[in-house]
This record gives C-alpha cells, sequence and structure tokens, in this order.
C-alpha cells in the first residue's frame, strides 16, 4: 500500500470514530435530557393533580355514599383533570380508568408512598410513561392516583435526530476522505518523485536528479539525495574510466605478448616441421632467442610498473642530487658511447628526499629515451635546477597531437624504430609513475625534427 | 624497400608485415615451401611499391592489417588495383576485424599466431581459387605438370595411380614441410575415409620406388613425411 493511501486512511478512520463517538453522545445526552425533562413535567402534573384530587375526595364525605354514587363522583372528579390521562385506584382496584390503556397491576406496592414513581414502558409501537403516587386519603380507604403518557414523540425525535445525525456524518466523512486523500497525495508527491528518481538511478541512468524544492524533511531528503546522486556518477565515471584504461593496457599487452609470440611459436614450428639451410636454421634459433630476450624485458618493465603501485615499496631518503647525477652518468656512459652521443650533465640542486632507485630508473629511462631518438653524434644535456630536473635531446621530436599519450602504457609513436631500439612502450609510463610517486609532474616539450625536453617539476619550491 | 629476391618461379608472395621477425619467418617458410618473396615492412613502401608501374608480377599479398604509414584494411584498395588477392595475416583476433576484412574483399583471414603449415594451405587454396597456382612444380629431376596431371622424371613419363599422383602434389606444394600421417589422410582420401594410416605408409613406399626418392621423401619420426627439397 502506497504511504499517502496508508496516511489518509488512518486518518479518515481514526477522525470518522471521533466524530461518530461524539456524535452518539452528543445525541445520547441530549435525550437523556428531554426523557428527564418529560418525566419531571409528567412528575410535576401528577403532584399538582394528586394534591386536587386529594382535597376533593377528602372534603366530599365519600363514606356515606353508595358505591355507585362515589363511582360517579370520582369519575366527575377525574374529569375535571383531563381523565384521558388519570387512573385512579381504590384499595388495590381499578376505580376509574378513561385512558386506553389497562393497568396491569393495580396492587402494586411502587406506589404506595407519597412521593411519585416513574416508570417507562414499551408497548408494541408505543412508548409510554407512568408515574404513580398515594393520594391524600379520606378514612382508611387508599387512593392512588396514576398517571399515563404517551412518550412514542420523544422516541420518535431521537431516531429522527439519529437519521439527521448520520447522513450528516456520511456526507461529512465521504468529503472529508477525499480531501483527505487529495492533499495527503499532494503532500507526499516529492516522494513519489524521489521514489522515481531513485529507480532511474538503479536502472543506470546516473544522470538523473530530484527536482524538489520544498522545505519540509521531503525537501532536506531530496537535497542529500541529489549530493549523493553526484558522488555516485562521479565515482561510477571515475570508475569506468579507470576500468577502460585497464582494458586498453590489457588490449595492448595482449598485442605486445602476440607479436614476440607469433615468432616464437613460429620459427619453433618451423625447426621442428620444415627442411631449412643450416644458416636458417640459425637465423630461427636467434630470432627466438632475441623474441624471449623481449619478452623478459617486457616482464621485467611490467613487474616494475606493477610494483609501482604497491607504495610499500618504496624507501625515501636524503639524496645528494649531484652524487645522483654522476651515477646515472657513470650508469649510461658506455650505451651512449656505443651510440655515440654525448651526455652533457650539471646540477645546481642540493639534496632531496627522493627513492634513489626509482630516481635512477626514472632518468635512465629518460635518457635512453632521448638516445633512441637521437642519431650519431649529438648531445643529451641532463639539468637539475630549483625543483625541475630536465632532460633534453636533439633527436626526432614527437608530433604535438602524440605527446599527451606517450606516457600511456604500450604506446608507441613509431613502432617498428621502437622495437628495433629494444623499446617495448612502457618506459614513459615508468616514469609518469615514478614521478607521481614523488609528487612531481612529468612535462613533455617537443618539436618534430628538433628534439625533446622531458622535465620532471617537484611540486615544492 | 627491402626486397628479397629469389628467382625461382616468375610470381611472388608479397609479404607486407612490420615485424622484421615475423616478416622473415614467413619468408623463410614460403621460400622452403617453394615460393619466392617480396618483403614490405610498412604501409606507405607497399603503397610505394604497387603504384610503380613496372613492379614485379605478384600472385597473393599476406597482409598484416596494424602496419605503421598505412594501415592494411587501407591498403585493400592499392592491391585490388592491381588485382592482387590478400589474405590478412594479423593479430587482431576480433570477429569485426575479421568480418571488416574479408568484406573488404579478402580471400582469407588468419590469426596470428599461425601454423606454418596453416598458412601453406591456405594460400594454396587461394591461389587455385583466383587461377593463379603454379603449372608445374619441379623436384630435383621430377616435373610434375598440375594442368596435365602427369609426372615426368628425367624427361620419361611417369604412371602414377591417382592417390599417388595426388600425394605427390600435396607433398611437393609445401616442400620441406612435414606432413603428419593423418593430415595427408584427411586432405587426400577426405576425412571420411575409415582408413588407416598404414594407407599413406604404402603409398609413400610406391611413390619412393617409381620415383626413386628413397632419399627425397624422408620420414620424420613422430611427426610423418617431408618431401626435401633445397637448393
Amino acid at each position: 500500500m502506497k504511504l499517502w493511501k496508508k496516511l489518509s486512511v488512518v486518518t479518515v478512520t481514526v477522525l470518522s470514530a471521533a466524530t461518530l463517538i461524539s456524535g452518539i453522545a452528543v445525541i445520547y445526552k441530549s435525550m437523556e435530557y428531554n426523557q428527564q425533562k418529560t418525566i419531571e413535567s409528567s412528575e410535576q402534573q401528577l403532584k399538582s393533580t394528586a394534591y386536587a384530587v386529594g382535597k376533593d375526595l377528602e372534603n366530599s364525605l365519600l363514606q356515606g355514599y353508595s358505591q355507585v354514587a362515589k363511582n360517579s363522583y370520582i369519575n366527575f372528579v377525574i374529569k375535571k383533570y383531563d381523565a384521558s390521562r388519570y387512573i385512579l385506584i381504590e384499595d388495590n382496584q381499578v376505580v376509574c380508568n378513561l385512558t386506553p390503556f389497562e393497568l396491569a397491576a393495580p396492587e402494586d406496592e411502587r406506589w404506595g408512598s407519597f412521593e411519585v414513581r416513574s416508570v417507562i414502558q414499551k408497548l408494541e409501537d408505543q412508548y409510554i410513561l407512568i408515574s404513580g403516587r398515594k393520594v391524600a386519603v379520606a378514612g382508611n380507604i387508599e387512593y392512588k392516583l396514576v398517571l399515563v403518557e404517551d412518550i412514542s414523540e420523544l422516541y420518535g425525535d431521537m431516531r429522527r435526530q439519529i437519521y439527521f445525525n448520520l447522513t450528516f456524518f456520511l456526507g461529512a466523512a465521504v468529503a472529508s476522505m477525499l480531501l483527505i486523500f487529495l492533499l495527503t497525495k499532494r503532500i507526499l508527491r516529492p516522494l513519489q518523485e524521489l521514489q522515481k528518481a531513485a529507480m532511474d538511478i538503479s536502472q543506470g541512468n546516473l544522470t538523473r536528479r530530484v527536482n524538489v524544492h520544498t522545505r519540509d524533511e521531503i525537501g532536506s531528503v531530496a537535497g542529500t539525495f541529489n549530493s549523493m546522486a553526484d558522488r555516485i556518477e562521479a565515482q561510477v565515471t571515475e570508475l569506468s574510466q579507470v576500468a577502460e584504461k585497464r582494458r586498453q593496457m590489457l588490449g595492448s599487452l595482449t598485442h605486445e605478448l602476440k607479436t614476440p609470440m607469433t615468432s616464437i611459436i613460429g620459427y619453433s614450428d618451423t625447426l621442428l616441421n620444415v627442411n631449412l639451410k643450416k644458416e636458417q636454421k640459425e637465423r630461427a634459433l636467434w630470432h627466438i632467442h632475441k623474441e624471449c630476450k623481449r619478452l623478459e624485458r617486457l616482464s621485467s618493465k611490467l613487474m616494475s610498473l606493477m610494483g609501482l603501485y604497491d607504495n610499500d615499496s618504496i624507501s625515501m631518503e636524503e639524496v645528494s642530487m649531484q652524487e645522483l647525477f654522476d651515477q646515472v652518468a657513470g650508469l649510461e656512459e658506455y650505451n651512449l658511447r656505443q651510440r655515440n652521443i654525448r651526455l652533457k650533465y650539471f646540477c645546481t640542486m642540493g639534496s632531496r628526499r627522493i627513492d634513489r632507485d626509482l630516481f635512477e630508473s626514472l632518468l635512465i629511462n629518460l635518457i635512453d629515451n632521448g638516445a633512441k631518438a637521437s642519431e650519431e653524434g649529438t648531445v643529451i644535456t641532463l639539468t637539475g635546477q630549483d625543483n625541475v630536473i630536465t632532460v633534453a635531446d636533439e633527436g626526432c621530436g614527437i608530433p604535438a597531437d602524440e605527446i599527451r599519450n606517450v606516457t600511456e602504457a604500450f604506446y608507441m609513436v613509431d613502432k617498428a624504430r621502437s622495437r628495433k631500439a629494444g623499446g617495448c612502450g612502457l618506459g614513459l609510463a615508468l616514469c609518469s609513475m615514478i614521478a607521481k610517486l614523488h609528487e612531481a609532474e612529468l612535462v613533455i616539450e617537443s618539436e618534430v625534427g628538433k628534439g625533446t625536453r622531458v622535465s620532471v617539476i617537484f611540486a615544492d619550491v | 624497400m627491402n626486397t628479397k629476391e629469389f628467382a625461382k618461379s616468375s610470381a611472388k608472395i608479397l609479404v607486407i608485415e612490420d615485424d622484421n621477425s615475423i616478416s622473415e619467418l614467413i619468408c623463410m617458410n614460403l621460400e622452403a615451401a617453394g615460393y619466392s618473396t617480396a618483403a614490405l615492412m610498412d604501409g606507405k613502401a607497399a603503397e610505394d611499391f604497387l603504384k610503380n608501374p613496372e613492379h614485379e608480377e605478384v600472385a597473393l599479398a599476406l597482409v598484416d592489417v596494424m602496419l605503421p604509414g598505412k594501415d592494411g584494411f587501407a591498403l585493400m584498395e592499392d592491391l585490388q588495383r592491381e588485382e592482387i588477392p590478400v589474405i590478412y595475416l594479423t593479430a587482431k583476433d576480433d570477429v569485426l576485424s575479421k568480418v571488416h576484412g574479408l568484406k573488404a574483399g579478402a580471400e582469407d583471414y588468419i590469426v596470428k599466431p599461425f601454423e606454418v603449415l596453416e598458412l601453406l594451405v591456405r594460400m594454396e587454396k587461394v591461389l587455385k581459387r583466383t587461377g593463379r597456382g603454379r603449372e608445374k612444380i619441379q623436384v630435383r629431376d621430377v616435373v610434375i605438370d598440375l594442368k596435365e596431371h602427369s609426372v615426368m622424371k628425367g624427361g620419361e613419363k611417369v604412371s602414377l595411380k591417382p592417390m599417388e599422383y595426388e600425394l605427390l602434389v600435396t607433398l611437393a606444394g609445401s616442400k620441406n614441410v612435414a606432413f603428419s600421417r593423418e593430415e595427408l589422410l584427411n586432405r587426400i582420401w577426405g576425412c571420411d575415409y575409415m582408413g588407416e594410416t598404414r594407407t599413406v605408409d604404402v603409398h609413400i613406399g610406391q611413390l619412393r620406388k617409381k620415383l626413386n626418392f628413397h632419399d627425397v621423401i624422408r620420414t620424420i619420426s613422430k611427426t610423418g613425411y617431408r618431401l626435401e627439397d633445397l637448393d
């Protein structure tokens, strides 16, 4: 059941019950009051009539009258006082009854005192009020006077009132029910919007927001909901970007693995099944060896790249940059001399907190990259000033639209050339990762044909 | 342009592949099997080669898809203009690339890593289908005329039974490459042939005797047979 329906039903039920109960109570009370009033007025009448009748009966000396004369006298007296309502009882015998009713038990002791006693009796479709008392007595004869009054009218009134009240109540109940349903639904409409929005988001429409601006709790929930949706959207977008990058990297990795695999499988298959000349056999073996080496290089680079994702393997220490530069230059000396490339370097930086091994590998990677792009006889410069370390070469450069891609794993600007030089497309990805771990930024500037400058800029000055 | 010349038969197989060792691998196998090859290392070189009106006659092109300069799919236009049938030989193994390649007009699509024998068989099928199959195969002093279905040894006709002839053509068509007995059985007698691999041995024996090929058709232990002919 919907919340607005529940609220409406509860409200309507409680309201109706309260109205009904109070209505009934009011009707009942007013009935009781009316009845009381009727009884009182009857009793009042009875009292005065009884007094008057008593006087009449006392004054006339009835003892000496014959029974017939007495009776006609009594009849005369009663007739004086609206005889159709009174019954006179003489020594438990009805002596005069001009009412349309028959008195069932005239000997009843109820009316044996001067106090008025009343009782309401239901006769088929009539309600009658019977009141009675002892009348003043002459001699030793006891007279009782009974007043019988038809009060059906009173009950009819009550029924009419109940009927009217009930009709009115039902009308009001239906009207208020409709009104309550409508208002509750209206008040809770933002909740529906909220629910729809939540449903939309759960079905993947992450840009969905709630358009609720009420100042109540629903409004604040909507606000919270929207900021939650913002966060979710941001995180999901980020996650899917990361996943996409991973997927691309995995795709490139598979391709990078497939090329040497094709060679190795192909050459070994050839060696096994094909009749080759001796020098061809040697070529095939040489190729297998070379491709295995390439795989090994790839896997070790990949391992170090993976290793960098676990930050525990990093040990920062204070390192003198001049010393580091000397060391790197020493390591690169043989490699560069083979290609007939000169390395110039100078350092005005003091010492810094870095991971010595990682930083060494960063610089070596950058210098190797420079050397791969350079022609024989050119110069690579390594400088360290303030918070910037720069490796600059005079090589072939990188086309402007490729620069932002070169730090992606497995990205190679010129695949054939890069492969020939022993590259596997992970060097700059590694460098940018190392730089990031040192809170530094890798900035690449390049001009095709003139050379490339790669700067490692530390965040602090 | 890195072109290797092996003047054996007139039409060459064009190998367009940017990875040096794979290119050499393909050429090595094709040469051993008796084809002559021309290797091109990138898309641009291939385009230039095809645009040169005096380029050598090409029977078939084996083309990598991911090439520097101009990719394999883009090269299709140049190759079709020269009426050269194309087999793509690539690491791209997704269905979309395959469909794209074949729809563009390639005769076949082979995914790396590939087996040498598979490559040779598929090439042969394509050559036959496009009417570029070899007319004659020469093994030492034996000449197989594929048109006439005849075999001459030292100028004299040798009479072979149909299955013996098929076997000889299969072995000589991919010479220097080893076939397993099952493969030969499948290809010559058909896969529903219920015979035993002994059948192959018997026919090989007949061929060896009739052509005096005792040292030419070699038994390769654990594999099968190979027709050896290096020059």
